[in-house]
């Protein structure tokens, strides 16, 4: 709920809460922007990759004879090379009982396992004559029966990937709650099968990386694009046995992100393994369809639900089944089975239920990896519910905002949990409720509707509630044994002339972190933001931390600089007391100047740090200024901090074509304290187009053989400007108690319900027809199908 | 994916057979043909570069002719490596028909292709198939009369092979 007096900024703050255009934004339309692939240095080589081109096959022979008399070849490596100086990793983390995935190398060893596994690194002088010496190397495969559908790779008489696993489930889980067989008594019962496509990120910026080790001291430099460079600092100093203080990870511009940027690729492993056995620097980045070919992929849910609920519209149970498909292994060091974990743990969680029971099963596949990607396994779970919620309402003849009204969770029931063990703190779901209602003006665009159905003119509405997962605490990785930080570090320091550099280990790819850390150090200190710089993305700078990953950065990374400038601030205030003779709780700091109780100017901060760092002789003996200082923060109290919010999506479905057009999509947003408003609207617009792409255009179609057949953007569809509508987002504030700040996650709400909300208001629009569609993305020839249009 | 076409030919059947058995003849008339050499009747090696959008390859394989039934026709099978840019295997059914005086030469192919090639997408490929098989039989036609060869039926490419496993995404 939206309660002044539970935000401690909102009377008294200048720079949280405000709408500041985001300083960094400049050097991008300046054209100053720095991406790896621009970094260049002495002796550098460039990689290319042999990929095997079927998906599943054994390899008899690689034969790279001729390819290294190729002009401007350094060396050509296969997996044999990298296996010497590469311990393997294995995705797989503990508290995921029972889960099982094969070791992996950075190049394939016996056999590849989809199409696009990298088998040789060639590394040359230019990238051209790289590919070029590809083209001379001779491999002899033995093509293999591939794993191509989840389901099928189930069958017991089913080609293995994992040969050692004796079967192609990675991993399988129950959840039981209550008691699903009364729920389901005497109850009205509602179900459908759903199928969600794959489809992957398509950063603007690709995968890039250039890793320069030094052998005269083992020191290892790499460059990289990515959202978590600590994490690759760790992964290169034990899977190459490195010195991890000796191991720098530098992630510079980085051009979008959205979780594809933090698992371990065996390009980046490869390039990293050649420059230790080159002694020189080498560059790979990804053309786009190697992206297509390796960036993970995301989704890939085939899901079969069934929701009681009693002829008054309440909402009795859930029961859920989850077979997912996630590529031949499962990704490291997160794992590819949080996504589905998520989906039967998210199901139905905005809601009073306690009957609950899902199963879910996570299957190897001759296909790219499938790994965590924006608002990990919230679209699914999301539009398996709020579809389901619909179709209730309809069976009982209930309005859809009406059914969610007599079924949310609500304000006397916090701190709740959830039938599937969610522990949540505190919600607003009938306020965002009834702020939808009104900014839809839902009464006038039914009316519209109903009007223009008349003449022809198919339109939908179609709501989506989200509970999504923010500021993750080591429940999510730590506790299973991975080397993934929850917690986050910033060093704050006062300059010479007194302005403040921040170095903090969140990370910054467009979002704006470096602009909300400005603005949340800028309040904490008391000084002007223009005197804050802000640091990230260098492990060699910057104290280890989490860096971007599930909606952590404003949270986590947020309240460590809050608690890290009010301690500067401290410090700038002691000093000050030293040197005036003043007690320093009679002073504070206002936009850089130091004031007294009576609000007088008594020194600037730019005079104190010219007395401390110039003329420490006049400061009281034994009384250094220490002007620099550091903070750690870890998520302590709930292990994650859930938002909410609801998404609304007004389309037309132009019945002869199938095609849809999206006319307006709304989000009332909660994520706590807003620290930039400018900034939470646009990642949630961002996040809200890129779950309209997964509900109408993207997908990863692969052929019945395991060959990816759109991986180019002329065929893989992406949402573009033209196609997207307006979108309107409203903000209800309800900080957690957790921290001071108050703030929680927003970066993944604008995906985690947006394809729901679509999928809910095609199936609107689709309902005079008695027609249905349960699959995503909802494209011309399947809407056709769904209503009878075409066979 | 399913590619069948028909081209007619201003050359007796017999003429149009011992051609089409004529690794000489098909080294020239088969586009972008680097090397062509037969190791039996029944089975040839050839190296052909190919250029399927934005990528460009030179594809290794062989080609075994199986249910021979001279003039009338035989059973083409071939696999190629195209390094980089993947691989294509199929079968071709080839079959000579007279027609007053004239031959009639059917085919229908059933090719699957992999890695880079697959992934451009069934667009380009089945553009550049009709392309490359038109190329073919002009050259063909014109080595062995002349005269372009006549499509009685314009060349169809069937997406077969491009149904997703997911066969619910088709119904």
């Amino acid at each position: 709920m939206s309660n002044a007096s539970d935000i401690p900024f909102a009377k008294t703050t200048k720079y949280i809460g405000a709408a500041l255009p985001r300083a960094t934004a400049k050097r991008f339309l300046f054209g100053r922007g720095r991406y790896t692939d621009d970094i260049e240095v002495p002796r550098m080589l460039s990689a290319a990759f042999l990929r095997c081109p079927y998906a599943h096959a054994r390899i008899l022979a690689i034969d790279t004879t001729n390819a290294r008399k190729f002009p401007g070849v350094h060396s050509i490596l296969t997996g044999v090379d990298l296996a010497r100086i590469c311990r393997p990793w294995v995705g797989t983390l503990t508290h995921f009982a029972g889960m099982k995935s094969a070791p992996q190398l950075p190049l394939a060893m016996e056999k590849a396992v989809w199409s696009g596994h990298p088998i040789a690194i060639v590394i040359a002088e230019t990238r051209a004559q790289a590919e070029d010496a590809l083209e001379a190397i001779q491999v002899e495969f033995v093509e293999l029966p591939a794993v191509v559908d989840a389901l099928d790779g189930l069958n017991e008489h089913s080609a293995l990937i994992n040969e050692a696993a004796g079967d192609n489930l990675i991993y399988a889980t129950q959840i039981e709650a209550g008691t699903i067989a009364q729920a389901f008594e005497d109850a009205e019962i509602v179900e459908a099968d759903f199928i969600f496509g794959r489809h992957t990120a398509v950063t603007m910026e690709p995968r890039s990386i250039l890793a320069n080790f030094d052998p005269s001291t083992g020191r290892l430099d790499v460059h990289q694009s990515t959202q978590t460079p600590y994490q690759f600092q760790d992964v290169y100093a034990r899977h190459f046995n490195l010195s991890e203080a000796n191991v720098r990870v530098v992630a510079p511009d980085v051009g979008g992100s959205f979780g594809m940027k933090l698992h371990v690729y065996h390009e980046d492993m490869a390039v990293v393994g050649a420059s230790i056995i080159s002694g020189r620097p080498v560059k790979f980045t990804a053309d786009r369809m190697e992206s297509f070919a390796s960036d993970i992929h995301a989704r890939d849910h085939r899901v079969r639900a069934r929701l009681a609920v009693s002829s008054e519209g309440i909402l009795r149970g859930f029961d859920v089944d989850d077979v997912t498909g996630v590529g031949p292994f499962s990704t490291y060091p997160r794992t590819s089975v949080v996504e589905g974990n998520q989906v039967v743990r998210l199901i139905g969680a905005a809601y009073r239920v306690t009957d609950y029971r899902a199963a879910l099963r996570v299957v190897a596949q001759n296909k790219n990896q499938m790994s965590q990607y924006r608002a990990v396994g919230h679209p699914v779970a999301f539009a398996v519910t709020e579809y389901l919620v619909d179709l209730a309402a309809r069976k009982v003849g209930l309005d859809p905002f009406e059914i969610r009204r007599r079924n949310y969770l609500t304000q006397d029931m916090y701190p709740h949990t959830t039938a599937t063990g969610y522990q949540i703190e505190r919600l607003s779901l009938e306020i965002c409720l009834e702020k939808l209602h009104e900014v839809m003006d839902y009464a006038a665009i039914v009316a519209e509707q109903e009007r223009l159905r008349r003449t022809g003119v198919y339109r939908g509405i179609g709501i989506a509630t989200y509970v999504e997962i923010t500021n993750p605490s080591p429940a999510f990785y730590g506790v299973g044994g991975g080397h993934v930080s929850a917690q986050d570090g910033c060093i704050l320091k006062v300059t010479q002339s007194g302005e403040i550099q921040c170095m903090i280990s969140v990370t910054e790819q467009g979002q704006g972190t470096e602009a909300i850390i400005a603005q949340i150090v800028a309040e904490a200190v008391g000084t002007d933001i223009a005197t804050v710089r802000v640091f990230t993305g260098d492990t060699d700078m910057t104290p280890a931390g989490g860096a971007a990953w599930a909606c952590r950065g404003a949270g986590v990374g947020g309240e460590t600089a809050l608690q890290a400038g009010k301690k500067l601030k401290k410090r700038i205030v002691e000093v000050a007391g030293a040197i005036l003779h003043c007690p320093a709780h009679h002073l504070t700091l206002v936009d850089g100047r130091i004031v007294d109780a009576q609000q007088h100017t008594r020194m600037t901060l730019r005079e104190l740090a010219h007395l401390s760092y110039f003329r420490s002789d006049l400061l009281p003996a034994g009384r250094p200024a220490e002007l620099t200082v550091a903070h750690h923060h870890g998520p302590s109290g709930f292990p994650f901090a859930f938002t909410n919010g609801i998404h609304g999506s007004l389309v037309e479905v132009d019945v002869e074509t199938g095609i849809v057009k999206i006319l307006k999509h709304w989000v009332v947003e909660d994520c706590g304290t807003v620290i930039n408003p400018l900034l939470v609207e646009e990642q949630i617009r961002g996040g809200v187009v890129q779950g309209l792409g997964a509900a109408l255009f993207e997908e990863c179609r692969y052929s019945a053989s395991g060959q990816l057949l759109n991986g180019s953007m002329a065929d893989y569809l992406v949402p573009m400007a033209c196609e997207m509508p307006d979108i309107e987002v409203y903000h209800v504030e309800t900080p957690t108690r957790d921290t001071e700040l108050g703030a929680k996650g927003c970066g993944e709400a604008g995906t985690a319900a947006s394809s729901a909300a679509a999928l809910n208001a095609v199936n609107n629009a689709l309902s005079v027809f008695g027609a249905s569609i349960t699959q995503i993305p909802m494209t011309p020839e399947r809407i056709l199908r769904a209503i009878g249009a075409v066979g | 994916m399913d590619i069948t076409g028909e081209y007619r030919i201003a050359a007796s059947r017999e003429i149009v057979w011992s051609a089409l058995n004529d690794p000489d003849v098909l080294r020239q008339c088969i586009p972008g043909c680097k090397e062509l050499e037969a190791k039996s009747p029944e089975e040839m090696d050839a190296k052909v570069a190919l250029k399927v959008g934005p990528v460009s390859a030179t594809f290794s394989g062989n080609v075994r002719l199986e249910d021979i039934v001279a003039p009338e026709g035989y059973t083409l099978i071939g696999q190629g490596n195209g390094g980089i840019a993947g691989f294509a295997k199929g079968r071709a059914l080839v079959r000579l028909a007279e027609a007053g005086g004239h031959t009639v030469l059917s085919y229908e192919a059933r090719a699957e292709i992999g890695g880079k090639l697959a992934s451009l997408g069934s667009r380009l490929i089945q553009s550049t198939s009709r392309k490359l098989a038109g190329q073919f039989f002009d050259s063909f036609a014109a080595h062995l009369g002349g005269k372009r060869a006549t499509a009685d039926a314009p060349v169809s490419a069937e997406v077969d092979d491009l149904e997703l496993i997911h066969h619910t995404q088709n119904t």
